[in-house]
C-alpha cells in the first residue's frame, strides 16, 4: 500500500506502507490494504504510518481532505510536518493567540472556536512529540 | 576626436556594467526555472483537487456556498497590489501599478471605501509618493512567497468577507501565461466566482467504479473545499507574480547585457581607431623630424 501526502508546494510524503491512521475532523479513522474507496475531510492532529519494518512514524496534519483508492491513501493538505518538527513553545503561542480572538458575532466564534480546535490539536501533538523523542 | 585614454575607460565601464546585467541575467533565470517548479507542483495539487470536486459532483452534490454571493453592501472593498522589491525588471512594476491605480478608481466609484494592502517596495515608494493612504505593506513576498504565508492572509481575507466587514476582494498582478507573454491583470477573488471550482471531467476516469464512501457528508467535504479554492487562488496570484517578475527581470537584463556587448565593440572600434591615429600621427612626427636633422 502507498500512502502520499501533498501540500500545493511539494509532495511531502510518498512511501510504501503497511497501515495508516488519519486524523478526521471527528476523529482517527485507520486504513489498510483493501480498502474500499473512501473521501474524507481531514481534522488537524497526528498521522501515523505503519511501515513495512513495522515501525511507526509520526507526522503532523492540519486540514485537508484524505482520499484512499486502489491501495493508495493520498492525502491533500495544507499542511504536513514531521511531529518531532514541533515546538510545544510555538504550539501554546498559537493556542493563547486563538484565545484571545473576538467572539462578538456569529462568525467570529466560528472563526475563534476553529482556531482553538486547530491549535489544541497542535499543542497535543506537539506534547506527544516532546514525550516521544 | 575622443582621447584612446578615455575611450579605453569608458569601454571599462561598460564591460563591468555587462558583468552586473549579465550575473542579474543567470540569478533571474535560475530563480525562474525555481518558481516554474513550484508553479508545475502546486498544479498538480489544483489538478488532484478538481478531481476531488469531480468525484463531488458525480454523486450530485450542488456547489454552494456563502462566498459564491455577492453581498448587497458597497461599504468597503480590498485591493492586493502584488509589485517587485527590486527594480531592473523593465516594465514589470509599471504596468502593474497602471492597471491598480485604474482597478482602485474602478472600485472607489463603487465602494465607499478602498483598502489598499502593497507587496513590494516599488509599489509602496510609488503609492507612498502619489499620496495613495496604504493599510498594510509587505516586503517579504519576494522571490518565493511561502504558501505557509499566504494562507495566514487567505484566513484574514476570508474571515473579514464573512463577518461583512470587506464586501468585495481584489487582487492586481502580473499574470503569467508564457515566457512571452504576461499581461496586467485585475481579478475579483471575493465573491468567488463559478470558475474558481475547477471540476476536472476530462481527468476523471467513467468506465472505472466510481462508488466513494464520504466521510461525512459530500456536502461537508464540499463546504471545505470551497475556502480551499480560494487560498489556492490566492497563492497562485503570488505564484505567477514572482514567474513573471522573474521572467521580466530575464528579459530585461538579457537586452542590457546585449546593448553592452554592441557598446563594447563599438567603443573597441572606435579605440583602435583613435589609438590608429596617435600612432600614425607618431611615425610621421618621427620622420618628419628626421627628414628635418638631415
Amino acid at each position: 500500500m502507498k500512502c502520499v501526502a501533498v501540500t500545493p508546494e511539494k509532495t511531502v510524503v510518498d512511501r510504501d506502507v503497511k497501515f495508516v491512521v488519519v486524523p478526521l475532523y471527528d476523529g482517527e479513522f485507520g486504513i489498510g490494504a483493501g480498502r474500499s474507496r473512501v473521501i474524507g475531510r481531514l481534522g488537524a492532529g497526528e498521522m501515523r504510518l505503519t511501515l513495512d519494518d513495522d515501525s511507526v512514524e509520526s507526522w503532523y496534519v492540519e486540514g485537508g481532505f484524505v482520499e484512499a483508492a486502489n491501495d493508495t491513501v493520498s492525502l491533500l493538505t495544507n499542511h504536513v510536518c514531521k511531529m518531532k518538527g514541533l515546538s510545544v513553545e510555538d504550539a501554546e503561542n498559537a493556542l493563547q493567540e486563538a484565545l484571545k480572538l473576538p467572539s462578538n458575532s456569529h462568525e467570529l466564534a466560528e472563526v475563534k472556536a476553529e482556531a482553538i480546535h486547530r491549535a489544541r490539536a497542535k499543542l497535543r501533538a506537539a506534547l506527544k512529540a516532546q514525550n516521544m523523542y | 576626436m575622443a582621447k584612446a585614454r578615455t575611450l579605453d575607460k569608458r569601454r571599462k565601464s561598460v564591460s563591468n556594467i555587462r558583468k552586473m546585467t549579465h550575473t542579474m541575467e543567470l540569478v533571474s533565470t535560475a530563480q525562474f526555472r525555481r518558481s516554474m517548479a513550484r508553479s508545475v507542483g502546486f498544479e498538480a495539487y489544483v489538478k488532484r483537487i478538481a478531481r476531488l470536486v469531480s468525484k463531488l459532483v458525480n454523486v450530485g452534490t450542488k456547489i454552494e456556498h456563502p462566498l459564491f454571493i455577492p453581498h448587497e453592501s458597497t461599504k468597503k472593498a480590498l485591493l492586493f497590489i502584488l509589485t517587485a522589491n527590486n527594480g531592473l525588471c523593465g516594465g514589470y512594476n509599471a504596468g502593474v501599478l497602471r492597471a491598480a491605480l485604474d482597478q482602485f478608481e474602478n472600485l472607489s466609484k463603487e465602494y465607499d471605501e478602498v483598502e489598499l494592502f502593497v507587496f513590494g517596495k516599488r509599489g509602496i515608494s510609488y503609492l507612498d509618493y502619489r499620496g495613495y493612504e496604504i493599510a498594510r505593506q509587505f516586503t517579504e513576498f519576494d522571490h518565493n512567497p511561502a504558501y505557509e504565508n499566504v494562507l495566514v492572509l487567505a484566513n484574514e481575507c476570508l474571515t473579514r468577507y464573512k463577518t461583512g466587514e470587506i464586501d468585495r476582494f481584489d487582487v492586481v498582478y502580473l499574470r503569467f501565461v508564457s515566457i512571452s507573454q504576461q499581461y496586467p491583470t485585475a481579478e475579483t477573488l471575493l465573491p468567488l466566482s463559478d470558475s474558481a471550482i475547477e471540476n476536472d471531467e476530462e481527468g476523471f476516469d467513467t468506465t472505472e467504479e466510481q462508488e466513494y464512501e464520504f466521510l461525512p457528508s459530500p456536502e461537508s467535504i464540499l463546504e471545505e473545499v470551497v475556502p480551499d479554492a480560494f487560498r489556492l487562488k490566492l497563492f497562485k496570484c503570488f505564484l505567477e507574480a514572482t514567474v513573471s517578475e522573474q521572467v521580466a527581470r530575464m528579459m530585461a537584463m538579457k537586452a542590457a547585457t546585449e546593448n553592452a556587448d554592441s557598446m563594447i565593440s563599438e567603443l573597441t572600434t572606435m579605440y583602435n581607431r583613435v589609438r590608429q591615429t596617435q600612432i600614425t600621427n607618431e611615425i610621421i612626427e618621427v620622420i618628419n623630424g628626421a627628414a628635418a636633422l638631415q
